[in-house]
């Protein structure tokens, strides 16, 4: 079973790469399960034409007695969807949210066990003790940082490291979703090389992708002919194979500057 | 479809005990050298303090802001390293905080860095459950995951705790929204209304009902009754029940049994009824019953001590009930049940720790020196 968490900046695409790579690896005939940890929880909504489902810890606080079947939703050709949930934005705590809606998971349903794929979609940069939770109890095997050419997400990328790094994390390689900066695919692939890793798939700037998501779906089901596609099912067949990780070495932040200038 | 909501259950106001706290002790009942609680340095202060009487050593990761914001994982590896050069314990406990947990530390990931060659319990636990039995499961859990706890003692023990929680939701501090503390009756007039009873030739059944080690001192109230009644030719016949089985439990609870039967026979107390062990007050009630119904019927007065609200009042109506509990809140309930006089014994646990003898009570004391009155 490969267990996989997407790092990356906000708003970089981490969602859209997780649900794509889902579908993708759905289409192959993997059974595959994605833990959505965003407080926002829209990482399966693409998966779920559109459909919000409720999260595990809108249930707790409801105190309701929560089983599988409250919280775990099938989408896209099977792929099992849960949502974590959390509080709405300045409030409470949605790190500890993490911890204990996966440990109410791990109680009440076997879908982090009984799959070929499970990616776990986290926010962000690894925040708090609570975002890096899945790392921490050993419920991810494979890890990779999703990054533009540009500056401040190569920064949060190579800070994402760093956290690796300390944890004692590997990294499995690194993809690059572009926003069409200049010189884009060689800034990521030496940024790659120079962490010790390699450059996995470059995701190039497509406007379809946007297209279906408001829509409510993947590419992969909506436009399943489209080149962006193609893409997402080839990063998805490296996902799958790869079986070859590094101790990241981050860059320091003079070379970071040098990269992108 | 969301699913439809379980009834909630009332929301309890008066403050109550911590799961933090009552991993500790579960901890100092599996003889555990040091724990180290991850966290605020005033974190439990109150019962730390209290264990260190009973033998078990406390220390404290101490986190501060710094700590919260940072993470505590550096303090945790140095304090687990000094404990082990300064006491050289045989075995750790390592217990979480509210703090430590909300951020998320792995206490875990220190022990596996610092790899010590004793077992280490890591207890996972903060004080925002419901019930502070959960803290004692947490840890015994984690005793049975570090190999110092049989399964079977494990699942005896879940049985008498998920009692616990529910003698204290029907007739215990779990029982209402709120509970106001209160003194309950005083000791000199329930002393002479005893002594009154002993004087008419009234039977009694005597019941020694008591959690673990607070056993020492309410055997004292029990023993009482009985020195009592010798002193004033009480024509009473006096049956003692009481839950000191010395072959159940952990070996400190064991100890605790063993400690006071030898005792009360020192005392020249005589247990007619063994009615379980000193960890099972919460499944002698009908073990009380019964006996009650078929070997002794028509008593005049009865004494529990201990945990009076987890025997059952089917069999004790008709009788006049004398209890006598070590909580302010638990008063009220048991007014309620229909006890007809309710004690308390205040402090009575800090008085019973690091002790391996009966401690004198004050109402066994208020007894023995109305009757000395009495005999005047």
């Amino acid at each position: 079973m490969k267990q996989i968490a997407i790092y990356g900046k906000g708003g970089i695409g981490k969602s859209s790469t997780a649900s794509n790579v889902a579908a993708a690896c759905a289409d192959e005939g993997y059974s595959v399960t994605i833990i959505g940890c965003d407080p926002k929880s829209d990482s399966s909504i693409t998966l779920l034409g559109g459909h919000r489902i409720p999260t595990v810890m809108e249930l707790m606080q409801q105190r309701v007695e929560i089983t599988e079947k409250d919280v775990v939703f099938e989408g896209y050709k099977g792929i099992k969807c849960v949502e974590v949930g959390g509080p709405e934005p300045g409030i409470g705590c949605a790190g500890r949210g993490i911890i204990v809606a996966i440990k109410m998971l791990q109680k009440i349903s076997t879908v982090m066990q009984d799959c070929d794929l499970i990616i776990y979609d986290v926010p962000g940069d690894i925040v708090c003790g609570g975002f890096a939770a899945p790392i921490r109890k050993g419920l991810v095997n494979d890890t990779y940082v999703l990054t533009s050419g540009e500056y401040m997400p190569l920064y949060a990328a190579n800070n994402i490291c760093k956290g690796f790094a300390r944890l004692g994390n590997q990294l499995n390689g690194v993809i690059c979703n572009s926003r069409n900066a200049e010189n884009e695919e060689a800034i990521v692939s030496a940024f790659a090389r120079e962490l010790g890793s390699e450059l996995l798939a470059f995701i190039p700037k497509d406007p379809l992708v946007q297209t279906c998501e408001r829509a409510g779906f993947s590419v992969i089901e909506k436009e399943p002919d489209s080149g962006i596609a193609k893409v997402y099912r080839k990063l998805a067949r490296t996902i799958i194979e790869r079986d070859s990780a590094c101790d990241p070495k981050p860059l320091t932040d003079a070379r970071l500057r040098e990269l992108t200038g | 479809m969301s699913p439809a909501p379980k009834p909630l259950e009332p929301l309890i106001m008066h403050p109550r005990p911590s799961s933090i706290v009552a991993a500790l002790y579960t901890l100092r009942d599996l003889d555990v050298d040091v724990v180290i609680l991850h966290g605020p340095a005033g974190c439990s202060f109150k019962h730390a303090r209290l264990l260190e009487e009973d033998g078990l050593r406390v220390v404290t990761t101490a986190l501060d802001e710094s700590g919260f914001v940072f993470g505590g994982h550096d303090e945790l590896v140095n304090i687990l390293n000094k404990v082990i050069e300064m006491f050289d314990p045989e075995s750790i406990g390592i217990v979480g905080t509210c703090a430590s947990m909300i951020i998320g530390e792995e206490l875990h990931e220190a022990v596996l860095e610092v790899n010590p060659d004793v077992p280490v319990i890591e207890v996972e636990v903060h004080a925002g459950y419901r019930e502070n039995t959960k803290g004692v499961i947490i840890a015994l859990e984690s005793a049975l995951a570090a190999g110092i706890l049989s399964e079977e003692e494990f699942e005896r023990q879940k049985v008498l705790l998920n009692e616990a929680t529910e003698v204290e939701k029907r007739h215990g501090a779990a029982s209402k929204e709120y509970l106001e503390p209160s003194r309950g009756d005083t000791k000199y007039t329930v002393a002479k209304r005893i002594i009154q009873l002993l004087k008419e030739g009234k039977k009694c059944i005597n019941i020694l009902n008591a959690k673990k080690e607070t056993g020492y001192m309410f055997a004292d109230i029990n023993a009482a009754v009985n020195q009592v009644a010798k002193d004033l030719g009480s024509d009473s016949v006096i049956v003692n029940m009481a839950n000191l089985d010395e072959n159940l439990g952990l070996d400190r609870v064991r100890a605790h049994a063993r400690n006071i039967a030898r005792d009360l026979k020192g005392m020249g107390v005589e247990v007619h009824e063994i009615i379980g062990g000193l960890d099972e007050y919460p499944v002698t009630g009908e073990t009380v019953s019964k006996l009650i119904a078929e070997k002794y019927p028509g008593f005049d007065f009865a004494v529990i001590t201990g945990v009076p609200h987890a025997i059952p009042m089917d069999n004790l109506e008709g009788m006049e009930v004398i209890s006598v509990t070590n909580g302010p809140r638990q008063v009220l309930p048991l007014k309620e049940m229909g006890h007809d006089h309710v004690m308390v014994e205040i402090d009575l646990h800090p008085k019973t720790l690091g002790v391996s003898n009966i401690v004198e009570s004050e109402f066994g004391a208020t007894l023995r020196e109305l009757a000395r009155e009495e005999m005047q």
